[in-house]
């Protein structure tokens, strides 16, 4: 599966819910038309997101929550999935990107390849894990996902692929949260 | 902008009685405490354990506490964020991509640990210590030095200032609560 192809699907299911997408993520995101509302771009902070998301899921807890994270993103805060699961906020949805290397810097390869995300999610209080390596199996299953009780981990295998993630092209943190919180305070 | 203030010359600290600091974060109608446990605030987070209202929420890193806090803010609640010196060393990535790139209101309570009462903590033979005033400066973050019962009022300047200039205010705890 290809990390756009994943976009497309979930943008396509995003429906009211607020997103949240980091790194590589991004611009196809943004592309898919995912960003165009409720939307936040954790940027320069690895493994920010989900917690940054979990805040506003627990401040706003009758809205769906989806992150769009990545696994080398997951792997600087895997404490964050213990945080997440002892929080247990019932409409977050935490997808994440798999393909085993740093797609910013140029694919390095992560230090391992040995784990199991669904696993580790499981043994830290996530309610129900999901895991998709056709975007077409995972378009098809979006519905049932979003419709069960979490916080609930969906794994997403995709193909390495790399873009260049430019200084001056990334959003600006401060007016995306000022635009964010009015949206959902005002 | 003045970065520091403190009560008054002397050095020494003293602690401070953890129901006043708890009744001065209460009427602050803080909503979340975010915390990764700290020393210098065990009595404070024994009591706020039992509040129902701030909700005492621990999380495993401080990168998590400071990245929640920004959630909660932007879902419209009133967080606040609880830990000691070692972890704002810890942390200070998500200080910057986080609350000062997003321009996150944000009140800091920080324990120095390890810092001798009777010694300013610049002075400090402990280097967590005597980093902490100097790296604040560093960032352009201001903080506020709490010695001492007198000083219980420099937590609401500090909320106060936090939303003013909508960055970080930290307020550094010299001693162990009573």
């Amino acid at each position: 599966m290809l990390r756009r192809e994943a976009a497309e699907a979930l943008a396509d299911a995003k429906g009211d819910a607020i997103s949240l997408v980091t790194m590589q993520a991004g611009q196809p995101w943004a592309e898919s038309g995912g960003s165009e509302v409720l939307n936040l771009n954790v940027v320069g902070c690895m493994g920010a997101a989900s917690t940054w998301a979990l805040g506003i899921a627990l401040a706003q807890p009758e809205k769906r929550v989806i992150v769009l994270d990545g696994d080398g993103s997951l792997l600087m805060q895997l404490g964050s999935l213990v945080t997440i699961g002892a929080q247990a906020p019932a409409r977050f949805y935490h997808f994440v990107f798999e393909n085993g290397t740093y797609g910013t810097s140029g694919n390095q390869p992560m230090p391992s390849q040995v784990h199991d995300f669904c696993g580790l999610a499981r043994s830290a209080g996530y309610k129900a894990t999901f895991s998709f390596e056709d975007a077409a199996a995972l378009r098809q299953a979006l519905p049932e996902v979003l419709a069960t009780t979490g916080p609930v981990f969906i794994r997403l295998a995709i193909q390495p692929e790399h873009t260049e993630l430019s200084g001056s092209g990334t959003p600006n943190t401060a007016e995306q949260v000022e635009k964010l919180k009015a949206a959902l305070t005002m | 902008m003045m970065l520091v203030r403190r009560s008054g010359p002397s050095p020494a600290a003293r602690s401070v009685p953890a129901e006043r600091l708890l009744a001065e974060i209460q009427a602050l109608d803080v909503t979340h405490v975010l915390n990764v446990p700290d020393t210098h605030q065990k009595t404070l987070l024994a009591l706020l354990a039992k509040q129902e209202q701030p909700k005492l929420v621990t999380t495993c890193t401080e990168d998590e506490a400071l990245a929640m806090h920004a959630g909660l803010y932007v879902g419209g609640q009133r967080p606040m964020i609880s830990i000691q010196n070692t972890g704002l060393c810890a942390c200070m990535n998500a200080m910057r991509g986080i609350l000062l790139e997003g321009r996150v209101p944000a009140l800091l309570l920080i324990g120095l640990l390890h810092r001798e009462p009777d010694l300013p903590s610049r002075q400090s033979r402990v280097l967590t210590v005597r980093l902490t005033e100097p790296t604040l400066e560093a960032w352009n973050i201001p903080y506020y030095l709490m010695e001492s019962e007198d000083d219980l009022h420099f937590l609401r300047e500090a909320y106060q200032r936090s939303y003013d200039e909508r960055g970080p205010v930290v307020v550094l705890l010299g001693a162990k609560t009573a």
